[in-house]
């Protein structure tokens, strides 16, 4: 901000430098706006009570505490619920990554007949909101006996076209030639795909992976209707119901157990923003 | 096909060919077995059921005694109340949030695009809420809300998410913030693919910079800029979590949206046959906004 004041000081201004001042002002003014609601979020984390609850909302902790985290630590179950999410999304990840790896093989890299139509058909599925299915689906996992188990909240989503869609591009830039060569080694289809295949797509499946991560950790709607007892929710859930059964909003609690749902996605973000970009970008791409 | 060709073919390679192509087809069916089961099950099943459902006064309880009524469940939703005051909140949220997402998302990738300082900085910034659920954004913004929290000390307007005027509004902000990232990414990425020589050739013919705004960025952003507003259509049209987070749909069904409603019927008055049959209209409605934002955003081009 100082900066800014002093280069008004100046007395003639190109409309160039005009322009740049206010391109700089309106993406920092909005990066600052941005950043409001998680300064709010860690801050109340951190503050008493008394601060939490005074008349004037506070955006500066005076007094410090870790009350908070200590009451949900030891009084809450929101461990369990983490280990529960990291669980749910690591299971996920891993079947999702498997699933759509075979079929993404199949289809760039073996002849058989219904291959193409099969793949307009995933690529036709990726527009269908799963919104839409919920009652049924719902109807299904029940069916299966899968309601209150984590296999109903993984298997409805083990089937990811956007998946199938990212590494069917990405085997199409693949050279083929190691799996030829492979294939007159004498090699059988599973081992070329667990030996050759699999190590050639580790950057591909790594940013496939992260989203996918991300994505169930933060899903919503399907733990919400499958995991029905307290003891298996997912961290998004419990937040929920944290809320709920207090009946009075402890506004310490909610953040503080907010911070402790995000941070770690917060972390792997800041690690692994490139392949987080990456996927991102791919999926621009599919159109 | 192949079986037919092995035993009448005397020819050694030729068999071995047919062989290796039975065994190719094999393979391929096995390698694709798990997705084509589990997306036959959990996806295009559904679908179908789902139509099935919509058509039957559905019994929770026993299924089998569900009764064909056609297309009563249709019927009674047309002239349902709570059904078009899903509709009208849904569509006014639609409308709150799809423009500020879409420019705002413009613009922030077009300024972060330019040679900035701490580009990284402003790219993490605006792309971090991507990694947010919904349960942290929906708890994060009802205390921003709250009668005492920090929107309401500065800006006024008292709880906002018990107002029926303010709530909507209220859940639209959250909405922007934590929904801008995934856009900007995917914006500021196909604005770097745009080739600087056409601006640089611009330039020398003397075009403004609104002219290379109109003629250059924009048509050479259009698949994504398409995609983009397609993705943000339909994700609005399904919002459900910020509304069942936040106002749990009030006050007085303010913020009742069509997915909030459809889990409502299905999950707290078990009409399954019904809320299937919601399903489907907001399906078809959400068929009839891609293709027309495909119609007249992309039409010409093919």
């Amino acid at each position: 901000m100082s900066t800014e004041s002093s280069v008004l000081g100046n007395v003639s201004l190109s409309s160039d430098r005009l322009r740049t001042i206010a391109l700089y002002v309106g993406l920092y003014g909005t990066a600052g706006l941005f950043l409001v609601p998680y300064w709010y979020m860690f801050a109340t984390s951190f503050m008493t009570r008394e601060l939490v609850y005074s008349e004037v909302p506070h955006l500066i902790p005076w007094d410090l505490t870790l009350h908070w985290y200590d009451y949900l630590l030891t009084s809450s179950l929101v461990v369990q619920w983490t280990g529960n999410t990291i669980i749910l999304a690591g299971i996920t990840t891993l079947v999702v990554l498997l699933v759509d790896a075979m079929i993404a093989y199949s289809l760039t890299r073996l002849d058989w007949p219904g291959r193409r139509v099969i793949f307009g058909v995933i690529v036709a599925s990726f527009m269908v909101p799963g919104i839409i299915n919920l009652v049924p689906v719902y109807i299904i996992v029940s069916e299966l006996g899968l309601v209150n188990s984590i296999w109903g909240v993984v298997l409805p989503s083990a089937a990811n076209p956007l998946g199938v869609f990212m590494l069917v591009q990405f085997f199409k830039d693949l050279p083929e030639e190691l799996e030829e060569a492979a294939r007159l080694d004498g090699f059988s289809r599973l081992r070329i795909f667990t030996h050759i295949v699999l190590p050639l797509m580790r950057s591909a499946l790594a940013a496939l992976g992260l989203f996918i991560f991300i994505w169930t950790w933060n899903s919503f709607v399907w733990p919400l209707l499958i995991l029905q007892s307290e003891t298996m929710y997912t961290l998004p859930i419990g937040l929920v119901t944290l809320q709920e059964n207090m009946g009075v909003t402890e506004p310490g609690v909610i953040m503080t157990s907010a911070v402790i749902a995000s941070v770690p996605l917060l972390i792997l973000f800041l690690v692994m923003q490139k392949q987080l970009v990456r996927a991102v970008e791919m999926q621009g791409t599919t159109k | 096909m192949a079986q037919s060709t092995q035993q009448t073919d005397a020819d050694g390679s030729g068999l071995d060919r047919s062989k290796s192509m039975t065994r190719e087809w094999i393979a391929g069916a096995t390698f694709s077995l798990p997705y084509i089961l589990i997306a036959g099950t959990f996806l295009f099943g559904p679908l179908v059921l789902a139509l099935y459902m919509s058509l039957h006064d559905w019994n929770a309880l026993a299924p089998a005694q569900s009764q064909f009524i056609g297309f009563e469940n249709y019927q009674i939703l047309l002239s349902d109340p709570d059904f078009w005051n899903a509709l009208w909140n849904t569509l006014y949220f639609v409308f709150l949030t799809v423009p500020p997402i879409i420019i705002g998302s413009l613009l922030l990738a077009l300024g972060v695009n330019r040679d900035v300082k701490g580009k990284w900085l402003l790219r993490t910034i605006f792309f971090s809420p991507y990694v947010l659920t919904v349960a942290v954004v929906g708890l994060l913004w009802t205390e921003l809300f709250n009668a005492s929290g920090l929107i309401p000390y500065h800006i006024g307007g008292g709880n906002w998410l018990t107002s029926p005027e303010l709530a909507m509004p209220g859940i639209a902000i959250a909405t922007i913030w934590w929904q801008l990232a995934f856009n900007f990414i995917i914006l500021l990425a196909a604005r770097q693919n745009v080739p600087d020589r056409l601006y640089e050739a611009a330039k020398l013919d003397g075009a403004s910079t609104g002219q290379m705004m109109r003629h250059i960025t924009i048509p050479q952003m259009r698949n994504p800029l398409v995609f983009v507003v397609i993705v943000t259509f339909v994700n609005s049209f399904q919002v459900f979590g910020q509304p069942f987070i936040m106002t749990n749909g009030g006050p007085t069904f303010s913020t009742t949206t069509i997915v909030l409603y459809l889990y409502e019927t299905a999950f707290t008055g078990r009409e399954f046959g019904y809320a299937a049959a919601v399903g489907y209209v907001l399906f078809m409605i959400l068929i009839a906004i891609s293709a027309t934002n495909y119609y007249f955003l992309a039409g010409d081009d093919q």
